[in-house]
């Protein structure tokens, strides 16, 4: 049992608490405006204040005995560590069981278009995961414009494919392409910025490259969009219910019942190899010099100049890296929706992707799905929740940098080992 | 001629409003170096507060004067509340923590607050009916007469005041001292007997204060908010504090001032499309060629 | 015989109106241990920040003699001197690469070499041969250097768990791979104790000895300097009071006078 003079102090506390959650939901919360006709009129809400204010007084008391917080703490962290250790072991295992159970989930009988469509969803945004996680995790560049890319690699196949009308395996390279050389055209100057500065001029820059894409009309046809973007063809045979003329299409070929689903599958495994891809490369250019230069740099960048590493060139290096499969990325995105506007491009989606990557731990391949899947996934369902959805992003990225600030999953393992040298 | 007056007096107008933000951001960098990544939002949280105060005591019918008075008080004390508990919860625990911490929880918390006045006060745009109207004219013979509305001059007064207020209390008082001691060095002020978590708790208080008054200034001079006003008047007023040397108050007011100026300029000669795109192409041309901005001291790197 | 492998004339750093090394001259040899000492704020580190490009001296020359020909440090900027000029250092406060494991900091040392060899991640990424040779070279080189500070153990775990003294060792052997010709250590022996002192005293001695590398060395403690010196510098207020041995240095006056004040 506590001593009553601390007992008091807590309730002091408490008290004082509550009196500024007050302050804080008082008049944002409790006073609603609200346009009726000519002028803003205020609805007080006082139930939701009065709840919010209770529930912070009894949570500092909580907080004060000193009860929540160490069992919550050692929970989560328990949690995390579990998983670590667990991928730290069978960590191969728990990725091939992953991979084969994405090749097989199309064809498992709970997934239906619905199903699929947010998994397509998901895969985007674990592939631009991965390609941020070179550039944030690895390189310890926070880019806070990372959309930017995405945007050029979309909006490059959108107008290469509708004016020249090459196919999607002609395209998507050239996008990926033009993403990497706004890489390197952004990254030259800016990277001998500080972390900090280098944030807020990447984000600066993907702001540039959606005002210029609202307004540009003669190229981007501006807010509307570009639309009519050619979907993509299995090897050449188109997925149409009555192909032209002459010609085959996925369904007449292999003698199968027309079905829109055909297509989505067919982007599903489109999207999924390319995040594998996005993935394998990623894990192979680690073990490089230029990987563990990467790696160094966020750790000490002087110690770096002081061995001969040139800070610049490895940094860009990353930064184009990154760019080019924020192309790739957009590319999937243009064809799958046949349409892109702007609007898909905005901060907000930078600030989704840099959550994924620190919340599942920066530099972590398995920590990026899973808060991809998390992330997308479950609040996906949850659809009408979406504000309530960000400020959870929000409050989370606060959350784990408070309590976790490696991410959830930050086991690193060494790029090469000495053991493994000397058993070869 | 009489068209750029006009400019200019709109620009200083809008750069009071970008200065008194910019003030929050290079307080905040000065002592604990971080970017306060969610300090436009107290802006916007400010406006808000100003709006529904706004509303309610133009139920009262209580002379304009008085109302704009207690309004400026309100505003000003709740939007501190605000400040005060974002540093309490997001940024003190971090603290010691890898340089890219704070700046990705300000981050977070920036989302957090811009959705939860989202939810709680609607998506769409508030427009508020212009409260101080009229203004004087000039040059009534030519083509172009320039106005200066009694709103601008009442805006830049406002500020003037603030800002003399906000000088003496930085270099006269204790409080401005212990200040200017963390900028320094941390610790050695915390083994001199100096509470630091206060005077960092106070920065706080006092950078979303004026925020806050940035904010009502907001209301009153467009008339309409959204929860998204504070993304793009935050990045401004970032780059107002880069551009006149992050760290100098005096420099923020500079920087704002030029800000305001370069964006109206920007969009009467040039392109008002693009007037965003003025002042990020500012921002990203002054941290890589400029960084220490016009008043600011050199970042010697350390080896 | 020992040739003369840096040679320092008339270096200047200009910080503001502060001068914090005004016109200093010395020289430093192959296979040589040169010793720069003074008393706090004389300006030592700065002439190793001058020295690895890390600061852009305000005038003078500083010139390095590298496989018969003399090159000016000065032409170098901060990484192009550990590249080209091949001169290495480490730092006062330790900077390794704490979360990468022992084996990957000297890794990282050798970047330059195994970048060439991976073709720029070219040749890296398709797992050729010619990659997979050269890297296993490096492993072993940097096998060969932790054999010689004892901490082959520990070379698949991370650089910041080590002990302080071994955190020093690696930082020094870390820096001897890349080769260098000119090594600068900012106090080495700053925090360690005496049984580790003299661990750090035979390794200097191997480095200078067996691999013919000149070494040029700021310490407080004397025990190092006059154990291991071939030759001090002695720095007050950024200018050069005294030069010579370990032994001429005790003896001399103006040394004794900077160090402990004068009579009046």
């Amino acid at each position: 049992m506590k001593p009553s003079s601390e007992i008091k102090s807590i309730i002091k506390d408490s008290l004082f608490t509550g009196l500024i959650s007050l302050a804080l939901f008082g008049p944002i919360v409790g006073l609603k405006t609200s346009s009726k006709g000519q002028g803003l009129f205020v609805t007080p809400h006082v139930g939701i204040v009065s709840l919010l204010v209770l529930a912070c007084i009894i949570g500092r008391f909580l907080i004060g005995l000193n009860s929540l917080r160490k069992k919550e703490i050692s929970f989560v962290s328990n949690i995390t560590s579990t998983i670590s250790s667990y991928m730290d072991n069978k960590g191969k295992h728990v990725a091939i069981t992953g991979v084969l159970f994405a090749i097989v989930f199309p064809f498992l009988p709970f997934t239906d278009r619905y199903v699929l469509d947010v998994s397509i969803m998901i895969l985007t945004y674990i592939m631009l995961g991965w390609g941020l996680n070179i550039v944030v995790g690895l390189a310890g560049l926070l880019d806070l414009g990372y959309v930017a890319f995405y945007a050029v690699g979309a909006y490059s196949y959108a107008l290469i494919a509708t004016t020249f009308g090459w196919s999607f395996w002609i395209c998507l390279p050239l996008a990926g392409v033009f993403a990497a050389f706004f890489g390197i055209l952004l990254g030259f100057p800016v990277l001998r910025l500080r972390g900090d500065y280098l944030a807020i001029v990447t984000l600066g820059f993907g702001e540039i490259i959606r005002i210029i894409l609202i307004n540009w009309y003669e190229v981007t046809n501006g807010p509307d969009g570009i639309t009519g973007i050619p979907r993509p063809s299995f090897f050449g045979l188109p997925f149409k219910k009555f192909p032209e003329e002459g010609e085959a299409s996925f369904h007449t070929f292999f003698n199968l019942e027309y079905s829109t689903m055909h297509r989505i599958i067919f982007l599903y495994y489109l999207i999924l190899i390319l995040a594998l891809i996005t993935n394998y490369f990623t894990l192979k250019i680690r073990k490089l010099p230029v990987g563990r230069a990467w790696e160094a740099l966020r750790e000490d960048e002087i110690a770096c100049k002081s061995l001969g590493v040139n800070p610049t060139n490895t940094k860009l290096t990353a930064f184009a890296i990154g760019a080019t499969f924020g192309g790739f990325a957009g590319s999937f995105f243009a064809t799958r929706q046949a349409f892109v506007s702007p609007e898909s491009f905005t901060f907000i989606e930078s600030a989704i992707i840099v959550a994924i990557v620190v919340l599942g731990g920066m530099g972590s391949q398995t920590g990026v799905v899973l808060a991809s899947i998390f992330l997308i996934g479950i609040t996906e369902i949850f659809r009408d929740l979406e504000q309530y959805r960000m400020i959870a992003f929000g409050g989370a990225m606060v959350l784990i940098m408070i309590f976790k600030p490696k991410g959830i999953l930050a086991n690193r393992k060494p790029t090469i080992t000495l053991k493994d040298h000397l058993n070869e | 001629m009489e068209y750029f007056i006009q400019q200019l007096i709109n620009g200083i107008t809008l750069g009071s409003i970008y200065g008194l933000i910019a003030i929050g951001y290079t307080m905040v960098y000065g002592i604990i170096g971080m970017i306060n990544f969610a300090h436009g939002d107290i802006f916007m949280i400010g406006a808000f507060i100003a709006l529904i105060a706004l509303i309610l005591f133009g139920l009262t019918g209580i002379a304009l004067p008085i109302v704009l008075f207690l309004v400026l008080l309100i505003t000003m004390l709740f939007t501190a509340c605000y400040g005060w508990s974002v540093e309490k919860l997001a940024y003190k625990p971090l603290r010691g923590s890898f340089r890219l911490a704070p700046l990705i929880s300000a981050l977070g918390m920036s989302i957090v607050l811009q959705n939860y006045v989202q939810v709680s006060q609607g998506a769409r745009v508030k427009p508020l009916q212009p409260l101080i109207t009229g203004g004087l004219e000039f040059f009534k013979d030519s083509e172009f007469i320039v106005t200066v509305s009694f709103l601008q001059i009442f805006i830049v007064i406002l500020t003037i005041i603030l800002m003399s207020m906000f000088t003496i209390l930085i270099t006269k008082t204790d409080l401005g001292r212990a200040q200017r001691a963390c900028e320094q060095d941390r610790t050695m002020t915390s083994l001199l007997g100096i509470n630091v978590d206060r005077t960092i708790s106070i920065t706080f208080i006092l950078g979303s204060s004026l925020a806050s008054v940035a904010g009502m200034m907001f209301v009153l001079y467009y008339g309409v908010i959204d929860f998204y006003i504070g993304f793009l008047a935050g990045v401004k007023a970032f780059t107002a504090a880069v551009l006149g040397g992050i760290g100098s108050l005096p420099g923020a007011m500079l920087g704002g001032l030029l800000i305001g100026l370069i964006e109206t300029m920007w969009s009467g000669y040039i392109s008002i499309e693009y007037k965003d795109v003025a002042a990020f192409s500012v921002l990203i041309i002054t941290l890589i060629f400029f960084p220490t901005g016009f008043l600011g001291k050199p970042d010697i790197e350390k080896v | 015989m020992n040739k003369s492998l840096l040679k320092v004339d008339n270096l200047t750093m200009k910080f503001g109106g502060l001068t914090a090394i005004d016109n200093l001259s010395f020289s430093a040899n192959n296979n040589e241990i040169t010793s720069i000492i003074g008393p706090n704020g004389a300006g030592k580190t700065t002439v190793f920040n001058c020295l690895t490009g890390f600061y852009k001296p305000t005038d003078g020359e500083m010139l390095l003699s590298k496989d018969n020909e003399t090159i000016a440090l000065k032409k170098f900027t901060d990484f192009k001197i550990a590249q080209k000029a091949k001169v290495a250092r480490t730092f006062q406060n330790i900077r390794l690469f704490p979360a990468m494991s022992v084996l990957e900091n000297l890794l990282v040392a050798q970047h330059n070499e195994l970048m060439i060899a991976s073709g720029f991640s070219i040749f890296g990424i398709l797992n050729l041969k010619r990659y997979k040779d050269k890297e296993r070279e490096a492993v072993e080189k940097a096998k060969y250097w932790l054999d010689i500070i004892g901490l082959t153990n520990r070379a698949d775990d991370n650089a910041g768990d080590l002990p302080y003294g071994d955190q020093r060792k690696l930082e020094i052997v870390r820096a001897m791979c890349i080769e260098p010709k000119l090594l600068c250590l900012d106090e080495p022996a700053a925090g360690l104790n005496p049984k580790e002192s003299s661990e750090l005293n035979k390794l200097l001695e191997f480095i200078k000895n067996d691999k013919k590398t000149g070494i040029l060395l700021i310490e407080h403690d004397m025990s190092v300097v006059m154990g291991i010196s071939d030759h001090v510098v002695v720095l007050n207020y950024g200018k050069k009071i005294f030069q010579g041995t370990p032994y001429e240095t005790r003896k001399s006056k103006e040394v004794i006078e900077a160090y402990l004040g004068v009579d009046e």
